[in-house]
């Protein structure tokens, strides 16, 4: 492995500056971040609403505004300057609490979720109660862009949902782990039984999922998997000794490890003078995410700024939509109304089309929280599938090795990237599983961290302590899965009748647990976990069998799925209401099922197309 | 166990130093508590021919900040129980309080209370995982810790990104229906 230190060695190259307490902003002073956006006009009618302002209200804001059509981007949350919230290169000594949030906020412990049943911060003594990735590092600048679960309770079965009411929503925060599905997802139902195949195929989003890596970036590595399709991508990031260890082990097995496939532009983008390219500062993955010279996609600067500079966009944040609209002679929706989040005001605004990606569940609240005479189990929910067939993925086995021959070696950068490897899913596809249909990927990461999590297992103390936690703090290799959640109708949400949010809305209760599927194919993640390791020579330190908490993926998907028939599913295959043409939900509530691969480009690729077709129709006088 | 020599010489050359190189007054410690804090946190992060230890990085006055201002009791209660046991002990096993006792006696001390550090049972075994687990978050969160211990090179910007290239391991995918 001596190409390992030297590919390393030359890569510890600082560019700005020797200084490694480097704090200058040169490097994005040509960023201009925020524009201003222009008054709602509470007269006119709108070409579209649209209700949240993620990846997929994003998305829908970019697409329309390029189609030439006024566009009305209303978010719940506050408008943060999240460049300067993240600070993502301060040290943690020059942070007054290395990091953490001040003492009256509270992040939720992984028990609190398990011993108590929501609404979790319900009777909390803290003044400020947040999800439980506050609970990561440096949760000190997260604290602004996630809820306060005070002010959002939700009831019902065990799920720990976490959400950011901000401007740019969860993109400011994601993983930035970007997979694209294919057929083996598509068409699942017909391969093994279950459920419905998509009203779509690969043929139909891959181009697509081209405008998507071209216009926003992604970095990864070419492989020709056929159920994990390759992309237009940047310069892949690298793997440390560990990975190129396992890359090799899991090769005499047919499996592949890839560089993690990332939603960051590593080249830059020469369309969008918002974002820099990524410069492996690694601080993306040091803490809960965000990237502050948005190399790594986010929505404010990926889709919406732009989108800004069309002329054809008005952004509206704390705006609680809380109402989808109905023209009770035509049956169409006709705007929204929402509630001020700081004054408390409630407003109507009006629009041709409406387009919801408030996120899976929120989309779904709104529905059915938009009752009328004409549609009396909410709007768009003459099926009663709205809040039914809600998946994601399930979490928690995973496992921890030692690459004993990397002990005592010197100090590389093996952090300086904005992810590390995922193992693609080999379940169910050249196999067939007796007990399980579907399958699982792994997330994982390995080497040299700027706080050496070794130090809190290592025993004893003393000189021969310190020299351990050197010696093999950069030595580990652990990967986590996640694995696709069937949708099943009675998984489902629906809305509270008594309980509702610090604005009055009622929110939402959740029926929803993990089924047999789910659990033995989790049985079956810390199986093959120990078996790749062990065939790599990685030795074996921890398995990790204990499933995590609904909800702990932050990847709920499908509570207004697509589907060819009317009775059975929400929308159809353009995203549009079986029920109300001029109804779109652009968002995951959309995905027919969960795959076991990330969510957001798929959410970014389908809400594009859906966005071009309406675009289309309304050209047409269709919608 | 992880003690050695140069451990027991270096918490005899501390005793020595202890008393006029203290600081301001403490925010929540007492003057006493604050210097058993920086002494047994000082003996699991020692000062050594690599690197200074957690006395230098100013473990304890970070500690004791994010104590005083903690919204809950029960941390405060938690370290100044600890601290009182560890007295207590000192006082049982060896007839001194800890910082009276020889370095050979702080060391058989310590050595004591960390012996089920995994699965601590006794309350001085609990509090020793407590104290080992704060000593190593503010420690390795200091300059010190991540520069001069760990000689961590990250948190740079980079031209090219670090590490190996994956096409340098070819991978075989099979062919599937």
């Amino acid at each position: 492995m001596e190409g390992c230190d030297a590919a390393a060695s030359g890569a510890t190259d600082n560019i700005f500056s020797k200084d490694r307490r480097f704090k200058d902003t040169v490097y994005w002073a040509n960023m201009q971040y925020p524009t201003s956006s222009p008054e709602v006009d509470f007269k006119t009618t709108y070409d579209a609403i649209v209700v949240g302002s993620g990846a997929a209200g994003g998305m829908a804001a970019h697409v329309l505004t390029t189609h030439g059509m006024k566009v009305l981007l209303l978010e719940a949350g506050k408008k943060l300057d999240v460049t300067a919230e993240l600070k993502s290169m301060e040290w943690p000594y020059d942070h007054p609490r290395r990091g953490e949030m001040p003492p009256t906020y509270h992040a939720l412990a992984q028990n609190e979720y398990t011993i108590r049943n929501p609404p979790y911060a319900a009777g909390s003594k803290f003044p400020h109660v947040e999800s439980y990735i506050q609970g990561w590092s440096g949760p000190d600048y997260s604290k602004n862009l996630v809820v306060d679960e005070k002010d959002h309770p939700y009831t019902g079965t065990k799920y720990a949902w976490v959400r950011a009411r901000v401007v740019g929503g969860k993109t400011n925060l994601w993983g930035r782990l970007a997979l694209r599905l294919s057929d083996y997802d598509f068409k699942a139902g017909s391969r093994d039984g279950f459920g419905m195949d998509w009203p779509i195929s690969y043929a139909d989003i891959e181009p697509y999922y081209d405008k998507v890596d071209l216009y926003l970036g992604i970095s990864g590595h070419k492989e020709n998997i056929p159920w994990l399709p390759d992309g237009k991508f940047q310069r892949p990031i690298r793997l440390t000794t560990a990975e190129i260890k396992l890359r090799e082990g899991l090769g005499k097995m047919d499996r592949v490890l890839t560089p993690y496939r990332a939603g960051v532009t590593t080249d830059g983008l020469k369309h969008n003078k918002y974002r820099s390219r990524c410069y492996g500062r690694g601080a993306c993955d040091r803490r809960a995410g965000g990237c502050d010279i948005h190399a790594a996609f986010d929505s404010p600067t990926g889709l919406i700024q732009p989108a800004m500079d069309t002329g054809n966009l008005t952004l509206r944040p704390n705006s609680i939509v809380y109402e989808v609209t109905v023209d009770k002679t035509t049956g169409k929706a006709s705007g929204v109304s929402f509630i001020d989040a700081e004054t408390g005001k409630t407003y109507q605004v009006k629009s041709k089309a409406v387009l919801l990606g408030a996120s899976t569940l929120e989309s779904a609240r709104l529905m059915m929280l938009s009752k009328s005479s004409l549609y009396p189990n909410g709007i768009g929910n003459t099926s009663g599938h709205v809040g039914h067939n809600f998946c994601e993925h399930i979490m928690g086995p995973g496992i921890t090795g030692l690459v004993k021959e990397l002990v005592g070696k010197p100090r590389t950068i093996d952090d300086g990237r904005p992810g590390s490897f995922y193992v693609a899913r080999f379940r169910n596809i050249y196999d067939k599983q007796s007990d399980f249909i579907r399958g699982y990927g792994f997330e994982g990461s390995s080497g040299t961290t700027m706080f050496p999590d070794n130090a809190l297992s290592t025993k004893g103390f003393g000189v021969s302590y310190k020299k351990a936690v050197r010696d093999y703090a950069g030595a580990y290799i652990s990967m986590g899965a996640f694995g696709e959640v069937l949708p099943r109708y009675e998984n489902y949400v629906t809305i509270d009748p008594k309980v509702k949010d610090r604005w009055g809305v009622p929110v939402l209760q959740f029926q929803y647990q993990f089924g047999d599927n789910e659990k033995k194919m989790a049985a079956d993640m810390a199986v093959t976990a120990k078996e790749m390791f062990e065939a790599s020579g990685i030795e074996v330190v921890d398995v990790q069998r204990e499933i995590l908490t609904e909800g702990w993926s932050i990847h709920e998907l499908g509570t207004s799925r697509m589907g060819n028939d009317p009775k059975t599913s929400v929308l159809n295959q353009f995203q549009q209401s079986h029920d109300v043409p001029n109804l779109l939900v652009v968002d995951g509530s959309s995905h027919v099922s969960a795959s076991c691969q990330n969510p957001t480009w798929t959410i970014m690729a389908l809400c594009w197309r859906s966005c071009d077709h309406l675009a289309d129709e309304m050209k047409k006088g269709n919608v | 166990m992880d003690t050695t020599r140069r451990d027991l010489i270096r918490i005899a050359a501390a005793a020595v130093a202890v008393g006029p190189l203290r600081a301001a007054t403490p925010k929540f410690f007492t003057p006493h508590e604050f210097q058993l804090v920086e002494e047994l946190t000082d003996i699991i992060i020692p000062t050594d021919d690599h690197s200074p230890g957690a006395k230098v990085a100013k473990v304890t006055t970070f500690l004791d900040g994010r104590l005083a201002e903690d919204f809950e009791d029960e941390p405060r209660k938690v370290w100044r129980d600890g601290l009182r046991l560890v007295d207590q002990l000192s006082q049982e096993w060896h007839g001194k309080p800890f910082l009276e006792s020889t370095p050979e006696q702080r060391m058989g001390f310590m050595e004591r209370i960390s012996k089920n550090e995994m699965h601590p049972e006794k309350p001085e075994e609990i509090f020793f995982r407590e104290i080992k687990l704060q000593a190593a978050r503010i420690y390795y969160t200091s300059s010190i810790g991540i520069h001069e211990d760990l000689n961590y090179k990250g948190n740079v910007m980079l031209k090219e990104f670090a590490g190996i290239d994956a096409s340098t391991v070819p991978v075989h995918v099979p062919d599937v229906k």
